[in-house]
């Protein structure tokens, strides 16, 4: 029986899509079979993060509404073994499905998959609430902004009351050059406001927008920071301790000799 | 009116009913038939002293109302009180402790264990204790007394029904907005230094006042 797992975050553009493609297909390299569901009707994307949309001919409203059988709806990876996308109808909207026949869904993929990861919609209406509906756990992606912060502890309090208690925390697009100026509230700040699990911290990463545009997931690249931390977070859901990678950036000449002559200023925020 | 205009409250002399004077007489009187066939299971035959404040009763509808009773429970004394000044509100407050179920003296306690989280609201007609956390956009909101056994950055509001002598009390204390009774609070703009010791806000001089809480120097 497999674990149905929901990526959150309230606040939309902190990369949740980017996160479950790329989660995903990391777990399915290690050998897990995996399904990628895109919870977000109506707007969906995850088929272009994963390169996948020209092969779509069945959605997830298809299949709730009986029109296919699941197995027609899944589109299978060719090139990451066990990698599955069951994609949102992109024509329809959120109320095309309701919280009880994703429940249904979700127990109908675990008998099938391993990890089945539901890519949630932004906001706390009735795309999130079908979405968190049939979910065993939670994971919650922030970005070090005061706005996302404040979003990711509103969902965290809607989690807990939607039985969901005890989520994870994934930290994207950190900039270390930031952080370390005092230029960006800092991981121990975030985790202090939230206090939840940190699960992983992503490093901004230039490759993400390459690869997103691409349709290929950044994971599958051993040079990408990015990429490393998405496998390390495969590992800590499969129940590995990874210890955190330090999030160091290669300073130019130029920065190193500023910052020997400038006294740094240290703000902080929030 | 949505709400109903009849309210009941236990006291340590019996029952006292609050009936609303803006209400019409026939509403108040099905009202109250209500609420005694309820509540019939409740007092199970015991006898009842009853104390009926707010309204002014006719003499006429106080009889009704003494039948509406006899109807239901074993009614011992029966007292029209009608409407009573502030003042000796106050006074019975003092003369018996018990009926000061909220206020800042004394009275009710609701206790929160865990962390409140933005979008989430609290409230209670007495005094509220968070064993955790009121993080940024939650608001709590107290009759009473706020203490909070952790950081608050989101917003309070103690003495909500007007209570000037409320206190919001935090180990850190770095609300949004602070709110006592009327008196209304926000943080200093720009960047304010993290406290290092608990606080605590009352309002002091028309004024409301954040002072260092130190052990032993109790307000």
């Amino acid at each position: 029986m497999g674990e149905v797992i929901v990526i959150t975050s309230g606040k939309g553009g902190v990369g949740k899509t980017t996160t479950t493609a790329n989660i995903g297909t990391a777990l399915a390299l290690e050998g897990k079979k995996v399904v990628l569901v895109d919870a977000d009707i109506g707007l969906r994307n995850l088929d272009i993060v994963l390169g996948l949309e020209n092969r779509i001919v069945y959605d997830l409203v298809d299949v709730v509404e009986k029109t296919c059988r699941l197995k027609q709806a899944l589109v299978r990876d060719k090139r990451f073994e066990g990698l599955y996308l069951l994609p949102a109808a992109q024509t329809r909207d959120k109320n095309a499905v309701s919280p009880e026949q994703m429940q249904q869904l979700c127990e109908e993929l675990k008998q099938e998959f391993d990890y089945v990861l539901i890519d949630c919609p932004a906001g706390i209406e009735q795309g999130f609430k079908n979405a968190v509906a049939g979910a065993d756990k939670a994971i919650i992606v922030t970005v070090p902004e005061v706005s996302a912060v404040r979003d990711a502890d509103r969902i965290i309090g809607l989690l807990a009351s939607s039985e969901l208690p005890d989520p994870k925390l994934v930290i994207n697009r950190v900039r270390t050059d930031m952080v370390k100026r005092g230029d960006m509230i800092n991981i121990d700040d975030t985790l202090d406001i939230l206090g939840i699990d940190l699960i992983g911290v992503v490093p901004d990463d230039e490759k993400i927008i390459v690869s997103s545009n691409r349709g290929e997931p950044v994971v599958a690249e051993t040079s990408s920071p990015a990429g490393k931390a998405f496998r390390n977070i495969a590992k800590r859901i499969l129940g590995e301790n990874v210890p955190y990678q330090e999030l160091e950036v290669e300073e130019s000449f130029m920065e190193k000799l500023r910052k020997l002559f400038l006294s740094k200023k240290g703000t902080r925020s929030l | 009116m949505n709400e109903t205009p009849v309210l009941f409250k236990g006291t340590r002399n019996g029952l006292s009913i609050y009936t609303d004077s803006r209400a019409d007489i026939s509403a108040v009187k099905c009202a109250y038939e209500k609420k005694l066939k309820e509540s019939r299971p409740f007092f199970n035959g015991t006898t009842v002293n009853l104390t009926f404040t707010g309204r002014v009763f006719s003499e006429q509808e106080q009889q009704e109302m003494i039948e509406i009773s006899t109807r239901y429970i074993t009614a011992g004394s029966i007292e029209f009180k009608g409407q009573e000044s502030l003042q000796a509100q106050e006074d019975r407050r003092v003369a018996d402790p018990f009926e000061s179920l909220s206020g800042s003296e004394e009275g009710l306690t609701k206790f929160i264990r865990g962390t409140v989280r933005n979008g989430q609201r609290i409230y209670y007609n007495g005094n509220i204790v968070i064993l955790g956390d009121v993080n940024p956009g939650a608001e709590i909101i107290a009759e009473g007394n706020i203490l909070i056994l952790g950081t608050i950055r989101g917003m309070a509001h103690a003495g909500a029904a007007g209570d000037t002598k409320a206190v919001v009390a935090a180990f850190c204390l770095q609300p949004t907005q602070l709110r006592i009774a009327g008196y209304i609070a926000r943080a200093p703009e720009g960047e304010a230094e993290k406290p290092q010791y608990p606080e605590i806000a009352y309002i002091k001089d028309d004024q409301l006042v954040i002072e260092p809480y130190l052990p032993g120097k109790g307000k």
